[in-house]
């Protein structure tokens, strides 16, 4: 290298300087090659420190920096933004940890010298090797796909369209609405689904910054963040469109688990054995019959039909059909109404008074360990259930059985066109299911509602008025992007077209060249974690901070 | 957009992801924290269900974040005192608490705490350990600079005018006795209020012998007592020293009383029995419970990975904590009628989220309405679920109502959201 390296320690008060001789740490590394100058300050992340570095910086035309001192996670990007401000650039300056990693863990003092200066000369070799990187500026498109237009696909392009976005709802059903367009109401004192639904359906048809394609899909999208491509088949012979869009919300909801998967719930042998949507259908029509015509005058309404099937808990269901056993009592004469229940989950704070309403309208409530089986007998239905290792009888005119929430039939379809992984349940991960709960791994795809896991429809609209917030401070109109930079590079020649690396891509920022027969990372969406550069087996990968040659000089200087 | 200014009252990690993503957005954001740190409970915590991650790394990058963002002004030690709504912006009164420790010149070296003669119940420890008048509330809390506790200080509290131990300890010159209380105006288009939980009470209530008996202990308590950079730095040590051979978890601790279901204890007392499995090995583990509230798509299997562990799952109608020969002994009353005596060397209490101590005061201050069970009300709970009634002021989080982390944090982004919206 042709150079000028200065190196700085830090004293940090006594935490370095009482338990570090940086006096012989300077003398050790004066000498060696490209150092210029080597010099101790009492505390560099005060703002004398600060002054102190880039003055230096400037007078000593260095042209790489190591600053011996704490850990980078406290002050790397201080002294980076010192460098930027010399003129320097922040990516030739290197932090070394003698504090944490010397100071503090060894008690000898000449050891913890010895210690540091092993460290010290191994980030002069290191910055020795390192390369200028900038950042790259990215203009964005600000307008935004919303996939499905139920509940959470209406709130998201609600909560974004506005004078400078423009919002595309691909739905593939003929209508808007989703799946709350079949349910007879939210709670009975939150009045009906339908008028809801229509009401911001009709917000939405006014607004002119939304355009909608009912029956159709989306067959193709592909980009990142503030540059997606996407293409749209419209309709049956309608041809297809391509829209630009600068993000994606997957808000592909859910299906319902079909119970005629276990043949013991007795649906469509048994009459009068019907699932919860059709109750809310009848419900609906105001008529809650039996096959005969005759209005029940008992039915049971089991929970958790799918749950076993499943491994989880879809979590409405329990209040969802404390909402029909309301609606029943209220609607039919002296009827008889039993709840078949495992565990009541109720886990919003205004659930149990409901659950307490319920109850004191005369519901009944039994609980269950597993149902055995669903079966006519004597003109009604017998349901014969399990509790404590005894089996238990109950006789109905009706059964409805309530089934869990499972993903939407096209949602395997819809991850894999835009590289989103599923989690074990087949609903969409998140890209930190804590920290993270609408994003996905995808920059610039999130994902709201039913499509991540089972959810009311308050929650739907939380996550989709979220997936607005985090669109809407990320594609901000005017504003550009600026991508990692210390990203991975192909060196094609080594390539041999295996593609090991783009299974191991988190978040999908390698494709593959057919033509030329090599990977081709996607700068804008590489986020430079080095799963690739470790996972090639020729070696072709290249880490651009985190060479193979700086890693390995590091390692040997510190080792030496 | 009008690049208004917005106020964040409250530093959990709802309140940190909402000013994080509000400064994305290029909005100047006032972080208002009444403690001396910022990352609100779940920093108390050593791992979170499901996947067990260390809460604490798992925060750390967002308290520095947020700490060092540019549009992000946090106040420490800061309370609102006053809201007052303008045509299109409200102007608050904050009162700022000195810390008598300089933000700038402390660099976390600790050197202060051992010269400082008194001695103080560690709150934040649930009291488990002492802390000095100067301290940080554990080690690693954010921003790591000490605060002196003006009414335990013999200098501050005029006890010993002339003690300066602490300040002579420093080397960096930041110990500042002359720092006062100080109240600030602050306009703002638009507030957010994540001022988050607190623990429902378990010391009224005698059936479960909390504070008669030394070794029942509440979750809390036991998240501390687990954690590493807790008072026992995560080595399980009961009050009276005594080996642990078997312990009990119970639920839905003041769930009857307060008449809803918080919807996470069920979790994090099986997360607890998961702990105590790692811990201490050999000892029987009972968790009592009444409905099992596992509601999110992967928390079944972790039920069923706790129950694989040999954790004895018990459904109770009653329950009652009492003494038999000098043990602890648990007495239940199942649902089939039959009772259960259950000797045990610990009981872990899993009490209810209730409101935050000062949220009727906030809402009086800011002129928003509460539910019948003394969280935030939203405007419509089902459809607006992060709106108030007063225009441009928003809640977020447990303030609204118990909830867990990924629920907190997507309705401090959707309120981000309808911030952003509010101020075009």
């Amino acid at each position: 290298m042709n150079g000028n390296i200065g190196v700085y320690v830090c004293e940090c008060g006594p935490n370095i300087g009482e338990k570090i001789d940086i006096d012989k740490v300077l003398e050790a590394i004066a000498s060696l090659p490209h150092v210029k100058v080597a010099k101790r300050f009492g505390l560099l992340c005060s703002n004398d420190g600060k002054k102190y570095l880039e003055d230096e910086m400037r007078k000593e035309e260095l042209t790489h920096v190591v600053i011996a001192a704490c850990s980078p996670r406290d002050h790397e990007q201080t002294f980076m933004t010192v460098a930027e401000r010399a003129g320097l650039n922040p990516y030739l300056v290197q932090l070394v940890n003698i504090r944490e990693q010397c100071a503090w863990m060894i008690p000898d003092k000449e050891a913890a010298t010895e210690k540091a200066i092993k460290y010290i000369r191994a980030g002069i070799s290191r910055v020795s090797l390192h390369q200028a990187l900038t950042k790259k500026e990215l203009e964005v498109c600000t307008d935004v796909l919303v996939i499905g237009g139920g509940i959470s696909g209406i709130e998201t392009a609600l909560s974004l369209a506005g004078e400078d976005r423009k919002v595309f709802i691909v739905e593939k059903s003929e209508e808007l609405g989703g799946k709350a367009n079949k349910l007879s109401r939210l709670l009975p004192h939150q009045g009906s689904t339908l008028s809801l639904i229509q009401e911001k359906i009709d917000t939405l048809n006014k607004n002119a910054h939304i355009e909608v394609f009912t029956g159709s899909q989306v067959v193709d999208a592909r980009g990142f963040l503030g540059n997606f491509e996407v293409v749209i088949q419209k309709g049956e012979n309608a041809g297809e469109q391509e829209i630009k869009v600068g993000a994606v919300v997957v808000a592909t909801g859910f299906d319902l688990f079909n119970p005629e998967e276990n043949p013991a719930y007795g649906l469509g042998k048994v009459d009068n054995v019907v699932t919860s949507l059709q109750l809310e259908e009848m419900i609906k029509t105001e008529k809650v019959l039996l096959k005969n015509g005759k209005p029940p005058r008992s039915l049971a309404l089991i929970h958790c039909v799918g749950r076993s099937e499943k491994g989880y808990c879809s979590k409405t269901c329990c209040l969802n059909i404390l909402k029909n056993a309301h609606f029943l009592k209220d609607k039919i004469k002296d009827v008889d109404v039993t709840e078949i229940y495992r565990d009541l989950c109720l886990p919003n704070k205004a659930d149990q008074d409901y659950y307490e309403e319920v109850e004191k309208k005369g519901v009944k409530f039994l609980r269950s360990n597993e149902i055995v089986n669903i079966k006519a007998e004597g003109g009604q239905i017998s349901v014969e259930y399990k509790i404590d290792g005894k089996s238990k009888k109950i006789s109905v005119d009706m059964a409805v059985l309530s089934p869990a929430m499972i993903p939407s039939a096209d949602s395997k379809k819809i991850a894999e066109m835009l590289n989103l992984p599923l989690d074990p349940t087949g609903f969409i991960k998140e890209a930190h299911g804590m920290l993270e709960p609408i994003a996905t791994p995808i920059e610039g795809v999130f994902a709201a509602g039913c499509s991540l896991g089972p959810k009311n429809i308050p929650e739907s609209i939380i996550q989709a008025q979220a997936t607005a917030g985090n669109i809407i401070s990320s594609l901000i109109p005017g504003k550009k992007i600026k991508p990692e930079v210390k990203v991975s590079v192909v060196r094609e020649e080594f390539c041999t077209g295996c593609q090991t690396c783009l299974s191991v891509c988190f978040y999908g920022a390698i494709s593959f060249d057919p033509h030329k027969g090599v990977s081709v990372v996607n700068e804008a969406i590489c986020r430079g974690c080095g799963s690739c550069v470790g996972s090639c087996p020729s070696g072709a990968i290249r880490s651009k901070h985190f060479t193979y040659t700086q890693l390995y000089r590091e390692v040997l200087e510190a080792l030496r | 957009m009008k690049q208004h200014n917005v106020m964040v009252v409250g530093a959990g990690v709802a309140g940190m992801k909402a000013s994080l993503l509000l400064a994305q957005a290029g909005v100047k954001v006032h972080l208002i924290e009444r403690e001396s740190l910022i990352g609100g409970q779940t920093i108390k915590f050593e791992e979170v269900y499901p996947n067990m991650e260390c809460a604490t790394c798992m925060v750390a990058p967002i308290q520095q974040d947020v700490l060092q963002n540019e549009d992000i002004e946090v106040s420490l030690l800061s309370t609102l005192k006053k809201v007052e709504e303008k045509s299109d912006s409200y102007e608050v009164e904050i009162e700022k608490k000195a810390r008598y420790v300089s933000l700038e010149n402390c660099i976390g070296c600790n050197a202060c705490f051992d010269p400082c003669p008194v001695e103080l119940d560690n709150t934040f420890e649930e009291n488990l350990s002492k802390k000095k008048a100067i301290s940080v509330p554990c080690p690693g809390a954010l921003p790591n600079v000490p605060t002196i506790d003006p009414a335990n200080c013999l200098r501050l509290n005029g006890k010993k005018k002339d003690c300066k131990a602490c300040q002579e300890a420093c080397m960096f010159d930041a110990v500042d006795f002359s720092q006062k209380d100080e109240k600030v105006k602050i306009d703002v288009g638009a507030i957010i209020v994540t001022t988050g939980f607190d623990m429902f009470d378990v010391k009224p209530l005698d059936e479960y012998g909390y504070g008669k008996y030394p070794n029942v202990y509440t979750a809390m308590e036991f998240e501390r007592l687990y954690a590493q950079n807790g008072p026992t730095e995560g080595k399980l040590v009961l009050r009276d020293d005594k080996p642990i051979k078997s312990i009990g978890i119970i639920h839905c601790i003041g769930r009857k009383e307060l008449g809803y279901c918080s919807g996470v204890c069920c979790m994090y007392s099986a997360k607890i029995a998961q702990f105590l499995k790692h811990k201490a090995p050999d000892a029987k583990i009972h968790e009592f419970y009444r409905d099992l509230c596992i509601p999110g798509k992967s928390y079944q299997n972790f039920y069923e990975s706790t129950r694989k562990k040999g954790v004895n799952f018990i459904r109770f109608n009653e329950i009652h904590v009492g003494k038999s020969n000098g043990n602890i002994e648990i007495t239940c009353s199942e649902e089939n009628g039959q009772d259960q005596k259950i000797k045990a060397d610990m009981v872990i209490l899993s009490p209810a989220l209730i409101p935050g101590k000062d949220t009727e005061t906030l809402a009086k201050i800011l002129g928003v309405g509460l539910d019948t069970h003394g969280f935030f009300a939203t405007q419509n709970q089902q459809l607006s679920p992060v709106i108030t009634e007063k225009k441009g002021i928003f809640i977020a989080g447990c303030a609204e109502g118990p909830k867990d982390i990924p629920d907190s944090i997507a309705q401090a982004e959707a309120a981000v959201g309808k911030v952003l919206l509010h101020l075009q």
